[in-house]
């Protein structure tokens, strides 16, 4: 099956190219330079499209198995696909944890009919406590490759070093949302000048910038591979770009809300706002950007958490953290264009978490093609999840997603 | 003017001065009204208010009541203890109860910061914070601004103190929107780790030493110590916090000038409060319970008035 693509615009990470017309031969993706002489089955016009290799998220969280109502997997791998992912790294915080082989194989055969192709992050800790170690060199085993223990941070941190060391027999990679647990206790918002005047206990830039701190120093101590998940301050950015010009083997992420959303937003206690990390202030916003724009923080993630209503529909500092962010992701993304440009927000969610996972290679056997400027609206009738905790719920979007290319087959996102 | 800018006092941050203005012109006829041997007026005949606390309050909850029998309103009262509440379904079917009901307005006490807001959003009566965790409690400041203004003729151009556990306090957080509205300056005075860190933000000054604040101001509103409030440990002992931030006479003679001490109750008496400042001719602690009544009979008239 030959499909040609007409005038369609690729993005990688160096520039928006000129509209130019490929061929998708059934497995790989093509330019045209000249006439195709093969026989074309299906013309589709792109002259209003972008298109980039396959887009890669490096967390993103599931309900099932234990909270299917919130997201099963069944909807995630709808969502995933029309959401433009064509790689996901699914986070361990199931209930059961994602810990033994019975969970990776219950979720490899659940995600069996996905376009989108799964990674499992497997805990690295018992039911993601942070003290009893799982079965690491069984779950590698299956397949498994990153650890980690998802919303929870590694804060003990004899079991980080002793994680980071083991992982090291089959080069896995650490994967931790660093913030030291103490000094967030009870926290509900960003600790800064919009907590102080909502009267709400405040999470310190300081509870992630000293976990980090402390992790570089474990990773320089035993060796290994760290990657600092959903960075949100200024210091801690600085310590991981010190540590990579130290040449130590760390990489970050950002979440792609933290750099949409800010504390102001919280002022009337919309609970969909209610995330960790919180959203932070204005100048690590800047840093984050700066981050982004250096090499500092590798890849743009989703860390797309579902909420049902009920967990949600209540007062804050009782309402669950997290935010869907999968089928808002080009939305968000559309929204941060002008001012970070295309090549750079593609490059984060493909070359950058590709090199995370050590998969990198160039290419296009995975493509998305996207509409940057289609309207459309989030609401009921649209909405793919099992829920819809996000603040641009019933409001409209610019940005679809029209078509992805993964595992030899095309599919149209309807 | 003779109308609010708003259907609910959710928080002084959310009013304007002229509201106030208005609040304390009303209050001081409801004043007038409380000073006659007939001290109720029909002015909310057939409004029902329902007064839920889901945190324990006996000052506030007696002074809305008073205030809105004063005032003829039908009342109802619910009140839970916060340990019996289920995370957020005493909160839901509240609201949904109320909904049933048919109330007019509601004034509530919960522990959760913002949680009024939540309300706001899903009924339709008129609500009243009547303290909401540690963000606001409107009507405490604004009866306290009130006693000022009565002491002191005006709350422009005032100096005044905070002084106690302003991390945990709603009463301070409202104070501070409150006077600065009415164009006080606003200081605030605790132990380091009892004061946000950012409360500079907010415009006011941060004082640590308890008797340059007494020095600076000419009125201390000395805030209880939330021992229910205080998760964590922030200071070594009420004794340690008497004897460094605690207020007593020795402190006020030491001044070369009268200041008003104030407090919004109940007191810990011998921590943050001595009993002889407490009962002493500088305290309007008494006024500010017998304005509190006034000054929210004003607030339910004028919410009414708005629906």
């Amino acid at each position: 099956m030959a499909i040609l693509l007409q005038s369609l615009r690729l993005v990688d990470a160096e520039y928006v190219h000129p509209p130019k017309n490929y061929i998708y031969t059934g497995s790989e993706v093509v330019l045209v330079e000249n006439e195709f002489e093969g026989k074309i089955d299906q013309t589709i016009d792109c002259s209003k499209y972008y298109a980039s290799k396959g887009w890669v998220d490096l967390r993103c969280f599931t309900g099932e198995p234990g909270e299917e109502y919130k997201e099963s997997m069944d909807s995630l791998g709808e969502l995933l696909k029309s959401s433009g992912f064509s790689k996901v790294v699914l986070m361990p915080n199931t209930h059961p944890a994602i810990q033994t082989r019975n969970e990776i194989q219950f979720l490899k055969s659940k995600s069996k009919s996905w376009v989108t192709d799964l990674v499992i992050n497997a805990a690295a800790t018992k039911d993601c406590e942070g003290e009893n170690f799982t079965d690491i060199l069984d779950l590698n085993q299956e397949g498994i490759m990153v650890f980690g223990d998802g919303i929870n941070p590694i804060s003990n941190p004899d079991r980080l070093m002793k994680i980071l060391q083991y992982l090291q027999k089959f080069n896995g990679i650490l994967f931790d949302q660093s913030f030291e647990p103490l000094l967030a206790l009870y926290g509900q918002m960003h600790e800064g000048e919009v907590s102080t005047r909502i009267g709400m206990k405040g999470i310190p830039n300081l509870a992630e910038d000293v976990a980090v701190h402390r992790n570089i120093e474990i990773l320089r101590y035993s060796g290994g591979r760290l990657h600092i998940q959903t960075v949100s301050s200024k210091a801690a950015v600085e310590r991981i770009r010190q540590a990579k010009k130290e040449g130590l083997n760390i990489s970050a992420d950002v979440s792609l809300f933290q750099l949409l959303f800010s504390d102001e937003d919280l002022v009337t206690f919309d609970t969909n706002f209610k995330v960790n990390p919180p959203f932070r202030g204005n100048e690590d916003r800047k840093a984050l950007i700066k981050g982004l724009k250096d090499g500092t923080i590798d890849a743009i993630v989703s860390n797309h958490q579902a909420q049902d209503f009920d967990a949600k529909h209540m007062e804050f500092d009782l309402a669950h953290s997290g935010m869907i962010g999968l089928q808002v992701f080009l939305p968000g993304m559309v929204k941060l264009a002008d001012e970070l440009g295309w090549p750079l927000l593609i490059s984060k969610i493909t070359d950058g978490p590709e090199k995370v996972l050590g998969i990198h290679k160039p290419g296009l056997e995975q493509l998305t093609i996207f509409d940057p400027n289609e309207r459309w609206v989030y609401d009921k009738k649209s909405n793919l999840s099992n829920s819809a905790n996000h603040p641009w719920f019933n409001g409209e979007l610019k940005g679809k997603v029209k078509f992805v290319i993964n595992k030899n087959n095309f599919f149209k996102v309807q | 003017m003779s109308q609010l800018s708003t259907r609910h006092l959710l928080g002084i941050k959310d009013i304007t001065k002229e509201d106030i203005q208005l609040i304390f012109e009303t209050a001081d006829n409801f004043k007038e009204v409380l000073n006659r041997p007939i001290k109720k007026v029909p002015s909310l005949r057939d409004i029902t208010i329902a007064n839920i606390f889901f945190e324990n309050s006996t000052r506030t909850r007696l002074s809305f009541e008073l205030a809105e029998k004063r005032l003829s309103a039908d009342v109802i009262n619910f009140s839970s203890s916060n340990s019996s509440v289920k995370k957020g379904e005493t909160l839901i079917d509240t609201v949904n109860n109320i909904l049933s009901m048919k109330v007019d307005m509601v004034v509530m006490r919960h522990s959760s910061p913002g949680a009024p807001y939540f309300l706001s959003r899903n009924i339709s009566a008129n609500i009243v914070n009547a303290g909401d965790g540690t963000h606001e409690h409107p009507t405490q400041a604004l009866l306290d601004a009130f006693s000022i203004r009565e002491k002191l003729g005006d709350v422009a151009g005032k100096k005044v103190a905070i002084i106690g556990d302003i991390l945990h306090s709603r009463v301070a957080l409202s104070n501070i929107f409150c006077l600065q509205k009415l164009g006080a300056e606003v200081m605030v005075c605790g132990p380091i780790t009892l004061i946000p860190k950012y409360i500079s933000s907010l415009g006011v000054k941060v004082e640590y030493d308890v008797q340059k604040a007494l020095e600076w101001c000419d009125v201390a509103n000395v805030l209880r110590i939330q021992l229910e409030r205080q998760q964590i440990k922030y200071f070594p002992s009420l004794r340690e916090y008497s004897l460094y931030f605690g207020v007593n006479k020795k402190m006020l003679d030491r001044l070369d000038k009268e200041i008003v001490i104030m407090h919004p109750g109940p007191i810990n008496r011998g921590v943050e409060l001595n009993s002889d400042v407490a009962d002493s001719e500088h305290s309007i602690i008494l006024q500010q319970v017998e304005n509190g009544v006034a000054v929210r009979m004003a607030v339910l008239y004028l919410l009414a008035g708005a629906r």
